[in-house]
């Protein structure tokens, strides 16, 4: 056919829009908050074991998804561990997206009063975030996963050219000693650093929206690899461009290691600039996903059209990234968030897929 | 109790749930808006069919010829005598022993051809066999065309559109001798698209030249076009061509649809089904391709697009269009492909220019002058002092003074164009930033502006960019960097939804087919182009053997 009537996502698509949901905030706060816990320079030895963590999970999470093709978590929750249960489960998963999109949209609203917009009431950022984010949402998924097709080529050029700029206040000493305080620390970060990939739980709605699902395992591990790597880069540039102590008393440590250099003669002296637009678009990715993820969340567990589930979310979504006081509140917020992944993580996957096995191997149920 | 006591202290006060409210109501009203907007007009897509064709049966709805000389000859005059215009001859056929009547109308048969030949022909050797059985006749005949009527309404539209009729005693049908000829200009170069290299001819407003210059581009068989009547009350010839092997069967059915739905009575220019047949009249851009070169159609139908015609304009559509065809020519193909590429790429940064240079200068002026370089936002505030605006106004006032001197130099005689160019640029510019209305730095920045907006080859693509300038503007002024951002995030999201007959209007970056991308932003090799595009699904994708 030429008019395509199925919302369904290409390969490379579905990789994208999984880059683009697990990436955001954590690019600015991450290496704070993983230094935070560790106080070594260690962190990247802990990012890349919870990139590791993640990765696994997800395969969890894709395997158990592809035993119900075409269907969301929020379907097939229901047949495996009866309607009731799952209900709240899924309730909680969207609870869950609707407080981080809240989070998303509040730490960039802290990063655009700080930086950008000095004195400007904070409504003023996030209504009109809000409403466009809900102009994008309302074109299904198809429509999101293409504006994230082309703002991802354009983040990750400017993420790595800043990077790259930023190679002259590297030193690679400020990452030593590798191991010096011995491998606890390392594992003591490790809850922080599996926090920064919050957001992977999509894998579970986005594998039923895939055009080839038998393609899901190579898409979701491509789309967490971009993350992984970006998260790789970004705690080595910033401990080695700003030392561990440095980074443990900044509040936005990626953002001050890009001040922190200028480069007189460029139009743009300040890489900042660049950082924070394409920092800007990322978050709306970010927000976009879960704000979808959270609406079709309720529209598939009551039946109730997604268009007026989207309107219903936007006051929701306000409230949660207007509840935090203060900044401290918000990275509080994005703690509690953290931790409520790794519970929903055990309860979701982990739970309903040994469930799953039980019915299916131990009781020989047709599921 | 403290817990309690905690979430109690973060329940947001009532402002909050106001601006929460106020959060559900916009977009709430916005659909709702859209959406009146929408069923009120309806689109191209579903209009209403039964409607159109009732329309069409009834103006055809017939009064045959009687057969008898006298009553068919008074039923014509009574029903198109009254034109001062309309020249009617009688003359008697000397073989058939019967009179006959000529009908033509002023200047559009040559009278002389028409009086002399004919008229020998009529009166002297015409006989009963050669005018009942035109098909037999035709070597017989001293004019190029002979065909019956059998209904005297169509007779006299025939007529009166510029064919010469002939009523003979004693045959029950019309007859239409020779095609009309109205007048016609010669043609000419394509105005609106102009190459230094490549071929200089445009189309015309006759369509019958227009349909010759595509079958002229090349011999082949596949190159099929379909003639249909449009309008209900001053009908119309409309073409569809493209190509028979390549072309996309549903892609031919859709738009055959939508040009059988047209509902109109007069289509005065291809730019009406242009409005009539688009998926999204609400959105800024156009989603039909206009151009007046044969050479771009013939490459869009090689491509698998669909053309569409219309008599009585230059204008040919193409679709379905996506953005990147706005912004190429067909120049980009016969230069080199380094030089080719390049030009494009310009292209390319020139409408991101166009469209977010103002709104970048506010921005960085009147939010961030920490953004730039500190010698050079010295030196922008220090020439921006005496201003008494702010920055959004200043540029409004330069910005709105460029489009009016725009629009007044299409409209100007030739002569006096470049004249006013020189007033309002030069001298105007000048005496704002003198009597410093304006800042000398804007003044650069809406130049470069405009330039970059000249620098587009589809006209209506640069003016959807000149509007959409505006609305970056006002994003720019009430939220600086983070308004120009929204507005860049707001336009994506539209311009994904947006489709052209199925086609997704970003397409190839989004949804990405990476073998689209050789012909995006970077003009591959000719000889690496071996494929068609593939986001139109064409029957048959290979350009090479």
């Amino acid at each position: 056919m030429f008019n395509r009537t199925d919302d369904k996502i290409t390969t490379s698509q579905a990789g994208v829009f999984l880059t683009n949901t697990v990436l955001g905030a954590g690019i600015l706060t991450m290496p704070r908050s993983i230094t935070q816990d560790m106080k070594t320079p260690d962190s990247w030895l802990t990012i890349l074991l919870g990139g590791i963590i993640v990765m696994l999970a997800i395969l969890l999470m894709v395997k158990l998804s592809q035993q119900f093709p075409g269907q969301t978590v929020f379907q097939y929750a229901g047949r495996i561990a009866g309607k009731f249960p799952s209900k709240v489960l899924c309730l909680l998963l969207v609870v869950y997206f609707i407080l981080i999109a809240g989070f998303e949209i509040r730490s960039l609203a802290e990063v655009t009063l700080f930086f950008l917009l000095e004195g400007t009431p904070i409504w003023a950022v996030i209504l009109p975030f809000i409403w466009v984010g809900t102009y994008l949402v309302l074109g299904g998924i198809n429509s999101i996963a293409r504006v994230f097709q082309i703002i991802f080529p354009i983040t990750i050029l400017v993420l790595l050219a800043s990077y790259g700029f930023s190679l002259r206040l590297f030193d690679i000493n400020n990452l030593r000693p590798v191991l010096g305080s011995g491998v606890l620390p390392v594992l003591h970060g490790l809850k922080s650093s599996v926090l920064v990939y919050t957001g992977c739980e999509v894998v579970m709605t986005l594998v039923a929206f895939m055009q080839h699902p038998h393609q899901a395992v190579k898409a979701m591990m491509g789309g967490i690899a971009i993350p992984f790597a970006l998260y790789f880069l970004t705690i080595v540039f910033v401990i080695g461009g700003l030392t561990a102590d440095a980074v443990i008393t900044s509040t936005w440590p990626t953002i001050d290691l890009i001040r922190s250099f200028e480069y007189t003669g460029f139009f743009v002296e300040r890489l900042e600039f660049p950082l924070m637009v394409i920092w800007l678009m990322q978050m709306f990715c970010n927000f976009c996903s879960f704000f979808f993820q959270a609406s079709l969340g309720v529209s598939q567990l009551f039946k109730f059209s997604i268009t007026s589930v989207i309107y219903v979310m936007v006051p929701l979504i306000f409230l949660a990234a207007m509840v935090p006081k203060s900044i401290q509140d918000v990275f509080a917020l994005g703690d509690a968030i953290g931790t409520m992944g790794l519970t929903l993580f055990l309860l979701l996957p982990v739970l309903l897929s040994f469930i799953w096995i039980i019915r299916k191997k131990g009781l020989k149920q047709h599921v | 109790m403290s817990f309690l006591s905690s979430i109690a202290h973060h329940i947001p006060d009532w402002i909050v749930f106001c601006q929460a409210l106020i959060a559900l109501l916009v977009p709430i009203l916005a659909t709702r808006i859209y959406k009146t907007l929408h069923s009120f007009v309806g689109t191209g897509k579903n209009l209403d069919t039964n409607k159109v064709s009732q329309t069409l049966e009834s103006t055809r709805a017939a009064t045959p010829f009687s057969g008898d000389y006298q009553t068919d000859l008074q039923a014509i005059l009574s029903k198109i005598g009254s034109n001062s215009d309309l020249h009617t001859r009688e003359f008697p056929l000397t073989k058939l022993n019967a009179r006959g009547t000529l009908f033509c109308v002023d200047g559009m048969q040559n009278e002389r051809i028409l009086n002399m030949k004919m008229m020998e022909f009529l009166m002297f050797k015409a006989t009963g066999d050669v005018l009942a059985e035109p098909s037999k006749a035709e070597d017989l005949l001293p004019f190029s065309s002979l065909s019956t009527i059998s209904d005297i309404d169509n007779f006299n539209r025939s007529v009166l559109f510029g064919h010469a009729g002939l009523l003979i005693e004693g045959m029950p049908h019309g007859l239409l001798i020779e095609f009309p000829n109205g007048a016609n200009r010669s043609i000419d170069e394509p105005v609106s698209e102009a190459l230094i290299r490549g071929p200089r001819l445009g189309f015309s407003e006759v369509l019958s030249e227009n349909t010759s210059m595509l079958r002229r581009q090349g011999f082949s068989d596949q190159l099929e076009m379909k003639s249909y009547l449009v309008g209900t009350r001053l009908q119309k010839d409309l073409v569809i061509a493209y190509m028979k092997d390549i072309v996309n069967p549903d892609l031919l059915q859709e738009v055959q649809t939508r040009v059988n739905n047209l509902n109109s009575d007069f289509l005065a220019d291809s730019g009406y089904i242009e409005q009539l047949i688009e998926d999204n009249y609400l959105s800024p851009f156009q989603q039909v391709q206009n151009t007046e070169r044969p050479d771009r159609v013939i490459n869009a139908l090689l491509e698998g697009r669909i053309a569409i015609l219309l008599d009585g304009t230059p204008f040919a559509l193409i679709v379905p269009v996506t953005f990147s065809m706005l912004l190429q020519t067909p120049e980009d193909y016969y230069e080199r492909w380094i030089p080719g590429s390049l030009l494009r790429m310009l292209r390319f940064g020139a409408a991101f220019v166009a469209l977010m240079g103002p709104a970048l200068y506010i921005s960085l002026i009147a939010f961030h002058p920490g953004l730039i370089p500190t010698e050079l936002a010295i030196s922008i505030i220090e020439t921006r002092q005496g201003v008494p605006f702010p920055a959004l106004i200043e540029v409004l006032i330069l910005e709105v003074s460029i489009e009016i001197l725009r629009e007044a130099g299409i409209r100007l005689p030739k002569p006096i164009g470049p004249a006013m160019g020189i007033v309002g640029g030069l001298i105007i510019g000048d005496a704002a930033v003198q009597a410093g209305i304006v800042s000398p730095f804007l003044v650069i920045v809406v130049a470069v502006t405009a330039i970059s907006s000249f620098s587009i080859p589809t006209y209506s693509a640069g003016v959807t960019l000149r509007l959409l300038r505006f609305v970056s503007m006002m994003f720019a002024a009430f939220l600086g960097m983070f308004g120009t951002i929204l507005f860049f995030l707001l336009l994506c999201s539209h311009l994904t939804k947006l489709k052209s007959f199925g086609v997704p209007y970003l397409t190839p970056a989004s949804p990405f087919r990476a073998t689209d991308w050789k012909d995006l932003f970077f003009r591959a090799p000719l000889s690496l182009m071996k494929r068609r595009p593939a986001m139109l699904k064409t029957k048959d994708s290979k350009r090479k053997s």
